[in-house]
């Protein structure tokens, strides 16, 4: 993959979206060409979703395609499996993935197992995007991630974008799929504007409808002497890293993940075979992450001599504390990894 | 031949300040006529502003900074 | 708490002064850094803030019945609860302000305060305190004791699984709860009739076995009548009931909440019948003088303000201080 597939030259002088307005765009595209399509969750309708991912689709579509719900988790998404046996693809918002304990065997049970238990003959095509995140003081219950909770779980593809390019084609490519897509977006880069925005995340979005591969991860700044991974937030953590790294004389090679499940790690090992160096960062729970997983792909891969233990940048096995004197500390950041690759780039080759 | 990007006169209730919570560009970089090229908050509500013109954009208000009504936030030329 | 009718009539008018006055000094500190560039993140009080003005009623004539052992579960809007529980004013504020002296030691925030003295819980998760509260009801019954466990919840909630599961549960096992739900018609930005198969969740009781009530009016009176006697029937091992508050939201969903879809003039003509004044004017006429009257507010004001105080001043937590308490 290269930085150059992701984000093609035609893109890069066209106009700029949010991640929020590609959203919204993409599934609006998808519900003009297919009427199998339609958008359900709380407060998606007039309010156009509490993080925008539905803006103007209720006054375009009309209420029986775009559905507030009520405050009933388990059966609407209990509902949306329904839907999708039956040939319709709804696209599901779960407002925070905090929430997922009310509704998790709909999800994990039932939309998961869909295909594998009918041995095909019955699809799932359903898109749940939910938001995730913290670092603004939403505390424990409203700034997780839980890449690898949904990572974990055979049958589900699982995405978060990191740009707005992205954000679109994937959104277009989730619905088309026929598989369940959980499609996480990060608050961070969200471009909401009651919470700070990452300006990277900001991107030149075509008006036509495009989609980009899900379960391909991208490299979106090449480099030689250490491989940096994220994931949404922390991709740009990287980035803002690598720069820093840059004026010290290291170059570092960045990877956007973008896909939690299936995994790109073909992509990671073929950069660690290059730098010998991997560090990752995820700002989900430490133990049982996503982080720990692409180290133990590449360990147990062998094609990648490494010149040294790996890293991983993570937010720790704590809840996420409310009192920013508490939280901030823990989040991993563009300091921490390139701490983190200095210090890999400082130990000695092994004899 | 340059335009100004205004907040224009009317476009929030009352007299209270704003403040821009989204570039969509950088300084210097080129922008089509009728692209958003910024976001402007007030009072929790958000607004788009367009470039009114094909052109380089140059910022006069950073991200975050305080606007009013009427208020140039950058010109196009 | 107070005994006579009188002495409860005045601690809820003084407590929903108590509570309001919380309210008006949390709205400039949580805007404090967030104006004009409204970022949830900054200031000394981050992320989100769901504030109880117009909703005090149900909070103070519930909790006038009850006592410190007496288990509360809340909501993601729990000031008035809190306060009318008898949480520590001061560590709920320095809880608000993440300070290493509140409640939780800043790890909990706004959204969960926990008082374990005066048995006062509250979370974000809508629905998921009710089954709490029928697991603190069972346990005073089991433990030979003669409390109560009551349940905060919006209208919302009804819709949701864990209402209909611990209500069936708490009737099938007849536990001392009472579950309030206070009915500010809103679910973020969308009515209750929009979003609900009912007109009254009161009605609903009966699906599960238990009496429903229904107050209208946001009446402190009235609420005080129809929880004494939920409360008593609880605490006489006569089982659960469902009560329904007909409340006002009188502020948006979160502090930030454009409310752009709530129809014009909708607050204005609900803070014409805020509950508070409405509620002196009627102590008034009853006879209470304005003089006492005035102390009680004066002293309440009084307590905020040296909660605030206290808040802004007592020291935060250090960084470490993060990892104590993931385990016991």
């Amino acid at each position: 993959m290269s930085t150059a597939e992701s984000l093609p030259a035609e893109a890069a002088a066209g106009r700029r979206l949010t991640i929020a307005k590609a959203m919204s765009e993409a599934i609006a595209q998808e519900m003009e060409r297919d009427p199998a399509v339609l958008v359900m969750g709380e407060d998606i309708g007039r309010l156009g979703g509490v993080f925008g991912t539905t803006t103007g689709l209720l006054d375009r579509f009309g209420p029986e395609r775009v559905r507030d719900t009520p405050i009933s988790e388990t059966a609407f998404i209990g509902a949306a499996v329904g839907l999708a046996a039956a040939g319709m693809r709804p696209v599901v918002e779960l407002m925070f993935v905090d929430f997922f304990g009310v509704c998790m065997d709909a999800i994990y049970n039932l939309a998961a197992k869909q295909a594998y238990f009918s041995g095909g003959q019955v699809a799932c095509p359903l898109v749940l995007m939910t938001s995730v995140g913290g670092g603004y003081g939403d505390a424990g219950q409203h700034s997780q991630c839980l890449y690898a909770t949904f990572g974990h779980l055979p049958g589900l593809k699982v995405v978060t974008p990191s740009n707005a390019y992205d954000a679109k084609g994937m959104m277009t490519a989730a619905i088309r799929d026929p598989n369940p897509v959980i499609f996480m977006f990060h608050k961070a880069l969200q471009g909401m504007g009651w919470l700070g925005t990452v300006p990277g995340s900001i991107a030149a979005v075509p008006r036509e409808a495009y989609t980009v591969d899900l379960g391909r991860a991208a490299v979106v700044r090449e480099g030689r002497d250490v491989t940096l991974v994220g994931l949404g937030a922390t991709t740009h953590h990287g980035l803002d890293a690598a720069a820093e790294l840059e004026g010290e004389g290291i170059s570092a090679e960045v990877i956007d993940l973008r896909s939690i499940a299936p995994l790109d790690r073909e992509t990671v090992i073929a950069s660690v075979a290059k730098t010998g160096r991997l560090v990752v960062a995820d700002d989900d729970y430490r133990s049982c992450g996503v982080a720990a997983e692409v180290i133990a792909s590449v360990c147990e891969d062998g094609r990648a001599k490494l010149a040294a233990p790996p890293r991983r940048v993570t937010f720790p096995d704590v809840p996420v504390p409310f009192s920013p004197a508490l939280e901030h500390p823990l989040l991993p950041s563009a300091a921490k990894m390139a701490a983190a690759a200095r210090a890999l780039v400082g130990e000695r080759e092994p004899a | 031949m340059s335009a100004t990007i205004l907040v224009p006169d009317d476009l929030w209730d009352g007299d209270g300040e704003g403040s821009v919570s989204n570039w969509f560009y950088r300084d210097g970089e080129t922008v089509q006529q009728g692209d958003t090229v910024a976001e402007v908050m007030s009072e929790k509500v958000t607004f788009e502003l367009t470039a009114p013109v094909t052109g380089r954009l140059a910022i006069a208000v950073p991200l975050h900074g305080t606007v009013h009504k009427g208020d140039r936030i950058g010109e196009v030329g | 708490m107070p005994a006579t009718r009188n002495d409860q009539r005045l601690w809820m008018y003084q407590t929903m002064v108590k509570s309001r006055a919380f309210e008006a000094a949390i709205k400039p500190a949580y805007f404090e850094g967030k104006l004009p560039a409204f970022n949830m993140a900054n200031g000394p009080i981050p992320g989100e803030m769901h504030l109880s003005d117009g909703q005090e009623p149900c909070a103070v004539g519930v909790c006038v019945h009850l006592q410190p052992g007496d288990a509360v579960t809340a909501t993601h809007r729990p000031h008035h609860v809190a306060i009318a529980k008898g949480v520590d004013l001061q560590a709920m504020a320095a809880e608000i302000f993440g300070k290493r002296a509140g409640l939780s030691g800043g790890r909990g925030g706004h959204m969960h305060l926990f008082d374990a003295k005066v048995n006062f819980c509250c979370s974000g998760i809508i629905a998921e305190g009710m089954g709490p509260a029928v697991g603190a009801a069972l346990a005073a019954r089991l433990q030979g004791r003669d409390g109560v466990a009551v349940s905060f919840i919006g209208e919302g909630a009804a819709n949701q699984g864990a209402f209909h599961e611990a209500l069936n549960l708490a009737a099938v096992w007849k536990v001392p709860a009472v579950f309030v739900i206070e009915d500010n018609a809103w679910g973020i930005s969308v009515p209750k009739r929009a979003c609900t198969a009912v007109a009254r969740n009161s009605d609903r009781a009966a699906a599960y076995g238990m009496p429903g009530v229904h107050v209208e009016g946001n009446d402190p009176d009235a609420v005080c009548t129809a929880a004494g006697e939920a409360i008593a029937r609880a605490r006489a091992g006569e089982g659960p009931t469902l009560i329904e508050v007909e409340t006002t939201r009188l502020e948006g969903h979160f502090m930030g909440d454009a409310e752009g879809y709530r129809p014009k003039g909708e607050v204005e003509a609900l803070k014409a019948r805020d509950p508070i004044p409405a509620y002196r004017r009627r102590l008034e006429q009853d006879g209470i003088e304005a003089g006492l009257l005035d102390r009680l507010e004066a002293e309440a004001k009084g307590e905020v303000d040296a909660a605030f105080a206290f808040a802004r001043s007592t020291p935060y937590p250090a960084a470490e201080e993060a990892f104590a308490h993931v385990y016991r």
